[in-house]
Order: C-alpha cells, then structure tokens, then sequence
C-alpha cells in the first residue's frame, strides 16, 4: 500500500476503518485507531522503522513518568533535556547527517507533536499520561503521522480516548472536506506540477516569464497539496469524531509575510513561536541584550531589534526543519526573517508616504496590491524552496528579470510546458474554483453554507465535485497521486 | 509586600510596556482590554514583571494565567505578603 492519502488502496483501508470503528464497543475505539495506525505504517512499507516512532513515544513515556515521580525542580529539568536530547538527536540523525539511515515516514513531524507534549508536561500544563498505549496513538496517528498538522495535546489530546458514537452529519462532513482535498491534490496540484518540472528540470531554456509562471504553478502546486493533504486529514478525523487544528486559512490573502506565516502551515508556526521563540526571548542572554539595546537605541527601538534577533534564530530553525540544505534554510527561513524585519521597518514610511499622496492606508486596492506584494515576496522563497540548489534560485532569478519575453504567453508557447489547450483550461477553471471557494470561506465555512441549501442542490454540488475529480483527476503512474511535497520533511 | 502594593508596581511595569500613561490595572484586567497586548508583547512584559519584581515565572504559568489578578497572585506566592 502507498502512503499516500489519494491512493486507492488506501481509501480503501480507510474505508474499512471507519466501518470497524463504529461497529466495534465505544470503550475499544482509540485501541483499533492505534492498531490501524500501526497497520497503516508496516503496510506503507515502513516495516521496521515504525521502531523510531514507537522508540520516541518510549522515550516522551519514560521522561513523563519519571517527572511525576521526581519532585525536585533539578531533576525534572534534566529528565527534560535528557528526553528532548533524545528526540532531537533522533531526528538530526535521521534527517541531516549523511549516515545512511533510512528515515522513518513522519519523522519531522511526531517529533515536533511528542516533544512539545512533554515539555507541556514538564511545565504542568498538559496532562501526563499514565497508559503508554495512548500517548503511543498519539504519536502514531495515521491520518496526522504523514504530514502533520502538528498536534498539541493539553488541547486536542484526551478527545482521542473517548467514546464516538456515530453522528451522521459529522461523518458527512468530514467526507465532503475529504472530498474537497481530494479535488485540490488531484485535479489542481498534479497539473501544476507538469509545468513545474518542465520549467525547473531545465531552467536555462525556460528564462524571463516561463520562470514567474512556473513559480507561480509551484505555489498553487504546494498550497493544493499540502492544504489537500491536511483537507483529507483533517476530514478523516471529523469522521471518526476527532477534531485536529487547523494549518491553513487561505494564505495566499495575506497582506503581510507575518501574517502569511500565521495562515500557512499554522501548527508548525505555533510550535516554534511556543517552544523556541517565546523561551528563548525569556532567556538571560535575550534580557541582557534587550536591557543594552534599549539603551542605545531607545525603548521602543530596543525592544524592537531584540525581538528581531530572537527571530533571527526562529527563521533559521524554520528553515532547517524544512532541511538541512541552504536553499531550506534561505527559501523558507531566513528570506521571511528579512521580508518580516524589512517589512516592519518600513511600515511607517509607506504609511506616511501613503497618507501625503492621499491614498487611504486600508482601502480595497490597496489592501489587493498588499496581497499581491505578498504574494510576490513569498513566490522569491518558493523559487529557492523548489531549485536544486542556491546557485540554481539565484541563477533563475536573474533569468527572471534579465529576460522579456511576454510574447510567449500569446503565441502559444505556454502550451508545450505540460499542459496542452484542454489540460490548461482544465487547470484554469479548477483555480477559479478554488478562488471562488477560498473568498467564500472568508465568510465562514463553505461546507455549512451547503448545507443550508435545499437537498437538490446540495446533491448536485456534492456529486459535481466528486465526479469533476474522478473524471478529471491527474493520475500519475500506479494511479497515485505524486507523495505529499510535505511528507519528505 | 502587600497585595494593593503589587498592584502599584505592575502599573508602572504596563505603562511602560504599553507606553500609554492612562493604563490602570485592575483583578479583573486581561490581554482584552489593553490595546497592544499580544503574545509577543505578552512575553516582553513577563520578562520586565520579573525583572522589576524579581520574581521567575515557569512557562507554565506564563501560558495559562488568565488576568493581571492570577498574576498578582503568583507573585506573592513567590514573594510573600
């Protein structure tokens, strides 16, 4: 079976699942999930490596026990550092030296759910949990275990344990998302990836606006992929009766890059802001460094370039979780540090400059030229996110602007990346949907304004969605979809 | 230290945080009624509350309190009255 969510085997696994979950007694439902999560990943062909994810619920298990058990402060610190040396060190061996082991599927992101589990333990906010089992269902769950959200237990932890009886509009729900999920990973982001590729995989030959194009393509590519994913996850656990937090909330409407990165991949900016920035603001050296700078540069300005520091090093651990390569670490980290610096910065003089030419700050145009720019700077990263190499974004993005030749886009040429008249107009029209659906959701939830409709409609709309994808899905070889872009990380 | 007495310190400590001259902190104020108060700025005034009352706040503590009251109380725990 193919770990992917769009496989067929796999919906068919999930489907058996969901019909045993609710057939079985309440009181054994989290103890099927966790065998079924535990199926899910020696069936994916993971085998022997489920041991990594097992061995860091060990691990996150004995450190919590034993900081129940040990009162004194000392002690419990070093039970901390020992478990999130454990944990970390697993994780940088698996995934950035070159040491020939073979990383487990998930690795990037239980590691992130375990450990901020226990350190919510050490600091007395999360429950500790006595049964191993459960907290190993935690860390195991097949539907988060691929590409996250990253979970958070003192919130959404002790609902897995509890009965579910079947709720028939829950269960519809979660199934309709699912099936929206599907439609952005099949339909839109398998056809974007055909013009990736072909632009990327020979970006000498595709200069000027090929490049704007296809980095465009790659960002709805990645945004239709990784939300999809987390549409079908999200989904699923609705139908078991389990809700998971959110990881998007229609990014690419965002008027700042600080507000970007609280609507992509929001789990994941949560944790860091939690458990690497915050701590690290509270920490001697940042004090000491506030206390100087404040008295160099002023209050406001001091605590400023403080918080700019301290940001400094959550960009570069955002970009070094995405991987250990450059271009990880510039396209999705320190890029953002410098947008999100540059950006507050200036603010006041566009602000000023704005009010002297007599342009209001907050108008509609000026909020869809802000998203526009945002959109822009956040495309820069992608470029250095999805080239080979540093080298290779710097050389694309020299090509970019070095070369003018919009004349590609009327003359036809655009149709030899991938996707011929039918394919592209296909992609078009699917984009407008997803334009369509994401403006809708700024209003609320799309899948409950549905419901509110009458029953004829409901059905057709349903149904529409469900046969456009199946007829019109992009199935690659073996009729999966392409891996989740997200699951490597 | 007295309860009343806190209450005076952490004023000061919020004024300055805050820059705004007008904030008076009460039991029952939260992140709510003052403009500016955000998470970051949230940490920003742990750090100056501990520094100005010399007191440590667990991380713990730092997430769940709910108002300028459970502060309060924390910190005379820490203190003594």
């Amino acid at each position: 079976m193919q770990a992917t969510f769009t496989s067929f085997y796999f919906l068919c696994f999930y489907a058996g699942v969901l019909i045993i979950y609710y057939l079985i007694p309440k009181k054994l439902q989290w103890a099927f999930l966790l065998t079924a999560s535990t199926a899910y990943y020696l069936l994916t062909g993971n085998g022997i490596l489920i041991l990594y994810p097992v061995g860091a619920c060990l691990a996150a298990y004995g450190g919590i026990r034993l900081m129940t058990w040990a009162e004194k402060p000392a002690i419990r610190r070093w039970i901390l550092v020992a478990v999130a040396g454990l944990l970390l060190g697993g994780l940088c061996l698996l995934k950035y030296a070159d040491s020939g082991l073979l990383a487990p599927l998930g690795v990037s992101f239980y590691t992130l759910t375990v450990l901020g589990y226990v350190i919510d333990v050490y600091h007395g906010i999360a429950e500790p949990q006595k049964n191993f089992l459960k907290l190993a269902l935690y860390g195991l769950y097949f539907p988060a275990i691929l590409s996250g959200p990253v979970l958070r237990y003192r919130e959404d932890g002790e609902q897995f344990f509890q009965p579910h009886p079947f709720d028939y509009r829950q269960v519809t729900m979660g199934l309709q998302r699912m099936v929206w999920g599907l439609f952005k990973t099949l339909v839109i982001s398998e056809r974007m990836n055909l013009v990736v590729n072909t632009v990327y995989g020979d970006w000498r030959s595709y200069p000027g606006i090929y490049i704007w194009l296809a980095t465009a393509c790659f960002a709805f590519q990645l945004y239709t992929n990784f939300s999809g994913c987390m549409d079908i996850a999200l989904g699923m656990s609705q139908t078991f009766g389990l809700k998971l937090p959110e990881n998007f909330r229609t990014p690419f409407f965002s008027k700042t890059i600080a507000e970007y990165w609280r609507r992509w991949h929001i789990t994941l900016g949560v944790w860091m802001k939690e458990y690497v920035f915050y701590p690290l603001l509270r920490t001697g050296v940042f004090a000491r460094l506030g206390k100087e700078l404040k008295k160099k540069a002023g209050k406001k300005r001091g605590k400023q370039l403080t918080t700019f520091a301290a940001m400094l090093a959550l960009w570069f651990t955002v970009g070094l979780w995405h991987g250990g390569d450059w271009k990880y670490i510039i396209g999705s980290g320190l890029l953002h540090w410098a947008y999100i610096t540059a950006g507050e910065l200036l603010a006041p003089f566009f602000k000023k400059g704005m009010e002297r030419l007599g342009i209001a700050y907050s108008s509609r145009p000026v909020e869809v030229c802000r998203m526009l720019r945002t959109f822009l700077l956040v495309n820069i990263g992608f470029v250095f996110f999805r080239a080979d190499s540093v080298g290779a974004a710097a050389g694309m993005l020299k090509q970019a602007v070095g070369v003018w030749n919009p004349h590609v886009l009327l003359d036809g040429s655009v149709f030899t990346l991938g996707l011929d008249v039918i394919e592209s107009v296909i992609a078009l029209v699917s984009l407008l949907i997803l334009l369509a659906v994401s403006l809708l959701q700024q209003r609320g939830s799309v899948r409950e304004m549905i419901e509110r409709q009458r029953l004829p409609l409901r059905f057709i709309i349903w149904y529409a969605l469900l046969f456009y994808t199946i007829l019109l899905g992009y199935y690659g070889p073996g009729y999966s979809a392409v891996e989740f872009i997200y699951q490597g990380f | 230290m007295t309860r009343e007495k806190v209450f005076e310190t952490l004023n000061e400590v919020f004024r300055d945080v805050f820059d705004d001259e007008s904030i008076v902190v009460e039991e029952e104020t939260t992140a709510d009624d003052i403009e500016d108060w955000d998470s970051l700025e949230h940490i920003n005034l742990v750090a100056a509350v501990e520094q100005e009352l010399g007191v440590k706040f667990t991380m713990g503590q730092v997430v769940t309190m709910k108002n300028v009251g459970e502060m309060v109380d924390i910190i005379l725990a820490q203190i003594g009255e």
